[in-house]
Order: C-alpha cells, then structure tokens, then sequence
C-alpha cells in the first residue's frame, strides 16, 4: 500500500513539474508549481517527518509561491504567452535530458545504499529542537544563528531593490 | 497505517473532480458566440485586460513575511525544548531575535512597512 | 561553558560586531552623511583587518563544525586585505549623489557576503560549507542590481541569481548523495567512505559544479561577463576578486582533504576544466571591446591558472595558489579600481575610450599598466612569479603537457593585455579622457594594490611565510 502511494505522489509530482516547465502561460506555471512542492511534503508526511513536511507547506506553498505569484504579477507582459519552442531545440534538450537521467540513474543503482532503521522519534520536534540547540557534537546552533545573519542580509537585499528611492528621509 | 484512507482520498477526488468538469463538458449545450463570451458587469462594456501589474509593494510585503516565516520555523522547535535546555537556549534565541529585530527595525526605517 | 573557547571565532565575531554596528548607525541616525559612512565603515573594517592578524589558538567548535586553522586564518587575512582595498576604492563612487541613502547597504551586503566566506572556510560539515555559500551569494545578486536606474543592471542581476540558484541545487544534490552513501555531512567522516565508484563520483561532479559556478570555471562560466558588464564596476571588482579567491581557497582544501580518495577523478576533472577555462577565457577576451567584459575573460582566464597548482597536490602547489591569489588580489582590483574610477568619472568604458589615457592621466595609466602587466605575467612584477611557480608547481608533478597549453596561452593573453596598453600609451586620441580627480579614499587604494604588486613580487619572504600555514595532500 505504502508503494503505491509512493507512486501516485511521485506520479503527481512528475506529471505538474513537467506541466510547470511547458506551460506557455507563466502564471499558470506558478500554479502547477504549487501541486509539485505540496506534494512533496506528501513525501515527508510518508516518511513521518511531520515537522519538515509542515516547514514545506507554510514556507513554499505558503511563502515562496505568494512570492512567486506576486512576481509574475509584478511583470509588465504577464498575459503574452511564450513563443512556443523551436523543435529542434526542444529535441536536443529532451534528448539530453533522457541522457543525463540514464547516467544519474546508472549511477544511483549500481552504489550498495545501505539499509538503516529509523532510530524512534529521532524526527519529532523535540528532537530537532534539542539537537538545534545544542552546541556540542552533533549540534546545530552555529547554523540557527548564522541563518538570522542570512535572513537579515536577505531583508536588506530585498529592501534595497524594491524600494527605489528611500532617500527622502 | 492510514495509507489506504490518502489513496482512496486522491483516487476519488480525482474522479469527483475529473468526473464533474466531464459530465459538464459532456451535458452542456455547445453554441459559442463572441458575444457570449464578453465579460459582463452590469452592462458596461470592458475596456482592456483584466491583468493588471502589481505594484511593488506586494513583492516587498510578501518578501518580508517570508523572512519572518523562515524565522517562524526556528522558533517553533525552540520553543519545544526551552525549558528542558534553559538558560542556554533563551541566550542562543536571543541573539538570534537580536539580528532580526535590528532587521526590523531596519525594514521600519527604510518606511518598508508602509503602503505607500 | 566557558566563553573564552570562542574566541577562535574572532573573525566572524567581529565581522558581525562590525555589520550590528553599521546596522544600528543606519536605524537610529537621523540623517547620515554619506562621506560619514563610507568612512565609518573604511574604518572599522581597517580595525577588523588588524585584528584579524592577532594570532589566536587554533582548534574547533560546535563538534567539529567550525574550524579554526593558521590556514584558514591566513586565508581570511588575504580577503580581508582584499576587501579593504576594494571597499576604499568604492569610496569615491559611494559618495555620488545616486547612491544618497543607500551607502550603508552597500557595507552591509558587502560584510554579509564576506562572513558567508568566512564560514565557508572554516566549515567543518557540508552543511554550514552550503549556508555560507548562499549567504554568500543570495545579498551578491542585490548589490548586481545595485544600479537601480539601469536596465543592464538590473538584468545582470537577475541572471547571477538565477544561475545560482541553478547550481546551488546541483550542488545540494551532490550534497544529499554524499551524505546518503556516507551517513554523515561532516568532513572528517566523510573522508572515509568516499570510494572510486561511479556514484559518488557522480556526487563529487555535482557538489563542484557549485563551486566551479561560483569560481567561473568553463562550463560553469556562462554568466560572467554578462553580469560583470551590468553590475556596478566595483561589484564586478568584488566578484571577480573576492568571491573568486574564496571559492577557489575552499575548492583546494575540500580536495586535499574531503575528496583525497578520489584524486584520480577530479585530476582529470580538473585538467580538462584547466585547459578548456584558460584556452575559452583568452579566446574570448581577445574580440572584447567592453573593459568590463574584457577584464570578466581574463579573469576566467587567471582561474584557469589557478587549478595548476591545484591539480599538483603538493604542499608547493597550495601555496602557490595562495600567492597567486594574493597576487591576484593586488593586480586585479589595481585594474579594475581604474577601470572604476574612469567609468565613474566619465561613463567610459570602451577600450577605444582609453585612447591618449596617458596623455591626460599619467599616473592612472601608469598603474593600469602595472596592474596589466602583474596579470599578463610579465617580469618584474609580482604576477610573473605568481605564474612561474603554479607552472612550477604543475611541472613538478609531470603535467607537462598541460603547463605547455598554459604556457602558449600566456603568450596569447599577452596580446590583448599589451592591447590595452598600446591604446593608452601610444594611441592618440581627438577626445582623450579629461583628467579625473578622484578622492582620498580611493587614491590610497589604489596606491596600497601598486605597493601590494610590487611588495609581493620583491619579497620573497611573503612566499616562505604563505608557505610555512600550508600542508600537502
């Protein structure tokens, strides 16, 4: 049963990321990119990574497809379609593409992946929240704060392009 | 576990949905004309398209409530363990609301978080 | 928990102490001064520096995931030089009235960027090496699109985020494939499940490719020069020195310690990427009339360079490519704050407008020429035993093949360095660039990358002292 979940999601998640980057219609692009990262937390829920799964709903689907949406809204020519691709162009990149795929698979399936258990509640958030926490082996708290030092660097570049003129003040 | 309940769920909301825009597709009488197609409001004939662009402050708004989206996500697992870490961890969110907040008040100054 | 073992971090901690501080001078100053800014930042950023020359113990943090080394340490030292070189020579086009209110930004993106390299040198795991990356990176794209009023700018900008972003992914793919097959992100356990098969190979080529984007090595090279033509002529600077030098410096060590196993596959990785990146970048160069494109070739160009000593191995090989990125850093930025000064100053920036350059600008040309001269590798200065000892070091492995390739195309890149040269000195002109005054700032900078040519090729203590923090593979 498990399977076949698993497949129905990756079917999803095949069948819009194609859609995302062959429709002619950027909006509706963002939109089937929406299907793709929800379904994708699909794949954390499976695997019961409920808090990851969580974090993909609110930040992409909640966050970064506003952001992606209000962009697209952003743009001048929102409603041209885009020429549709030149064929032969379009059968190079498919032709390369299936290539990269057969060599990534083949690499993939000839390494001996090692089989491990999942250790009992190693991904809820209390877990998560110790191991954020601390400081010593195994610990992530260099990461937490440098990510604030990130998001502020990120607030300010966003600041200073959007806004044109804040000189006035 | 509740495997069999998602699949059923995504089989049948395919078919509910599928099924209703073909029956639809399938039913309705077909005579388009162009008139039939205009956009009505009240009688007023439309003048240009519907997509408009945006302004920018959309962007800046939606950019913003990202970042502290992100900020969210880090706080929720702290909150979690504060009191089993302690003192520690309040010194270690602190820092970390110290950098943001000097961010926001960054945001406040640069008039970012007004609808101009 | 004792707060003294933190003082390995000193780097990053003052870095930061130096951001807050801009940050909170931003917020609560009613009105800033731009000159007052720029010097505020000048000189806590000097202060910074200095101190970034106290020794302080070596060791690690958080479990391994930062490291302090004399390596690293030196490493940062030689961007920090860098950047005060740089940030000086922006001194001049901060100050314009354009840029009224939005000068701290600058120092703020700037500093921020800096510590993502900081970071990525001194990463002990994978994934603090990607969180720098990206701080790296991500404020990089707004200070592209600094240029506000200008389409070009803004284009540029777009492009540089865009292809990060691509190839911060194929990296973060290489990542989840190391750490699937190995069970850790950290390096030190790493190191000893990296085995010759093809899919952790396959995992090596996708995490270098995030690097190669950001070192602009030929494959990934796609999106220089049209982001250093539209960015701000200092970004470019700052791009093609800084962000180049870091990667390159972090590139070296993760191969010499992370990817030891797998010398065999990224030699031939690295000697394909060597000859393609030096053959493309002069070819390229050759047809540009644009200074700013013409510089982004050459210094594709120059990393090419860079992966002989690489590829060698050796103790010599790394300090080699730490002397020439120093050397780099000097001749680089000398041609580039030039090239800053006289776009700034008249909007120039074809090669055709430097026609008669001497004639007008004795000294501007004159440092310009050294700067050209240090990155063709002739003689004298300081580029030339750069070059002489990467090709040293390569040689000294058997590469002799490939110091041959790199050895004509010196010769090639000497004809479209001296072509600048020619139209400087000998070209005459109708309109000759008028004589540009610029501020203090800037000429102390452009006269410490002149010292900084010349120090470095004269003394070949630098070299012996470069050499003493390095280790072999």
């Amino acid at each position: 049963m498990e399977r076949i979940l698993f497949y129905l999601i990756a079917a999803v998640i095949i069948v819009f990321s194609v859609l995302t980057v062959t429709s002619r219609r950027i909006l509706r692009a963002a939109v089937y990119l929406l299907f793709v990262l929800m379904a994708t937390a699909g794949f954390y829920f499976m695997l019961n990574y409920n808090f990851l799964g969580a974090v993909q709903l609110t930040v992409y689907s909640g966050g970064i497809v506003v952001l992606i949406v209000f962009a697209v809204l952003l743009t001048a020519h929102m409603d041209h379609k885009l020429d549709p691709p030149d064929r032969l162009k379009a059968l190079a990149v498919g032709l390369l593409s299936l290539f990269g795929m057969g060599i990534t698979l083949y690499a993939l399936r000839s390494f001996p992946w090692a089989v491990t258990a999942l250790p009992e509640g190693a991904y809820d958030i209390e877990a998560i929240g110790m191991r954020l926490l601390s400081y010593g082996d195994k610990g992530y708290v260099l990461p937490f704060e440098v990510i604030s030092v990130l998001l502020l660097a990120a607030m300010v570049a966003a600041i200073i392009i959007a806004k044109k003129s804040t000189s006035n003040d | 576990m509740g495997n069999e309940a998602i699949i059923l769920f995504i089989i049948l909301g395919l078919v509910l949905v599928g099924g209703a825009f073909a029956m639809s597709y399938l039913v309705s009488p077909k005579n388009v004309t162009p008139l039939k197609e205009e956009t009505y409001e009240c009688g007023i004939e439309t003048m240009g398209s519907s997509w408009i662009q945006f302004k920018v402050g959309y962007y800046l708004f939606a950019m913003l409530f990202l970042i502290f989206d992100v900020e969210t996500i880090f706080i929720v697992p702290w909150a979690v363990v504060m009191k089993k870490v302690g003192l520690v961890a309040f010194i270690e969110i602190l820092i970390f609301f110290l950098i943001l907040g000097l961010g926001l008040l960054y945001a406040w100054k640069k008039r970012a978080l007004r609808w101009e | 928990m004792e707060l003294a073992k933190f003082l390995i971090m000193r780097s990053e901690l003052s870095l930061l102490a130096v951001v807050l501080i801009l940050l909170v001078v931003e917020i609560f100053s009613a009105k800033s001064k731009q000159g007052a800014v720029v010097n505020l930042a000048t000189g806590l950023f000097l202060l910074h520096t200095i101190l970034g020359f106290v020794p302080v113990a070596t060791g690690q943090l958080f479990g391994g995931m930062y490291q302090h080394t004399l390596l690293t340490g030196l490493m940062k030292s030689v961007l920090n030089i860098g950047v005060l070189i740089l940030i000086m020579q922006s001194s001049g086009w901060l100050k314009q009235p354009a840029n009224k209110g939005r000068v701290s930004e600058f120092f703020l993106l700037i500093l921020s960027t800096l510590m993502g390299m900081y970071f990525m040198l001194s990463a002990g795991d994978f994934l603090m090496l990607y969180l720098g990356l990206e701080l790296a990176t991500i404020p990089l794209a707004a200070l592209v699109a600094y240029n506000l009023k200008e389409m070009k700018s803004m284009e540029a900008g777009a492009k540089f985020i865009l292809l990060a972003a691509l190839s911060s992914g194929i990296m973060l793919f290489g990542i989840s494939l190391i750490y699937g097959s190995s069970g850790s992100v950290y390096y030190a356990e790493v190191v000893g499940t990296m085995e010759m098969n093809p899919m952790q190979i396959m995992a090596m080529v996708f995490f270098l490719s995030g690097l190669g984007f950001k070192i602009s090595l030929v494959p990934f090279h796609f999106w220089t020069a049209d982001v250093y033509e539209g960015a701000p002529t200092n970004v470019a600077a700052y791009l093609s020195v800084i962000s180049k030098g870091a990667s390159t410096f972090v590139l070296l060590t993760l191969l010499f310690t992370v990817f030891k196993t797998m010398f065999d596959a990224w030699e031939v990785l690295l000697y394909a990427m060597a000859v393609l990146t030096i053959t493309l970048g002069n070819l390229f160069a050759l047809r540009q009339q644009n200074m700013q494109r013409f510089l982004a070739f050459s210094s594709i160009a120059q990393a090419g360079f860079l992966l002989l000593g690489i590829i060698s191995g050796t103790h010599y090989g790394m300090t080699t490519v730490i002397y020439f990125v120093l050397v780099y850093v000097f001749s680089n930025l000398g041609a580039f704050g030039v090239a800053a000064i006289v776009y700034n100053a008249s909007g120039k920036i074809n090669i055709e407008d430097y026609r008669g350059f001497y004639q007008t600008n004795p000294r501007l040309s004159l440092v310009m020429l050294l700067s050209l001269f240090s990155l063709a590798g002739i003689p004298p200065v300081a580029g030339f035993f750069g070059k002489f000892f990467l090709f040293a070091a390569a040689a000294e492995q058997g590469y002799y093949w490939l110091v041959i390739i790199a050895l004509l195309n010196t010769i090639i890149s000497l004809y479209y360095y001296l072509r600048v040269v020619k139209a400087m000195f000998l070209d005459r002109s109708e309109e000759p660039i008028g004589l540009i005054k610029s501020d203090v700032l800037t000429r102390v900078a452009i006269a410490v990358s002149v010292a900084g040519i010349v120090a470095a090729g004269v003394f070949s203590q630098v070299f012996d002292w470069i050499h003493l923090y390095g280790w072999g593979m």
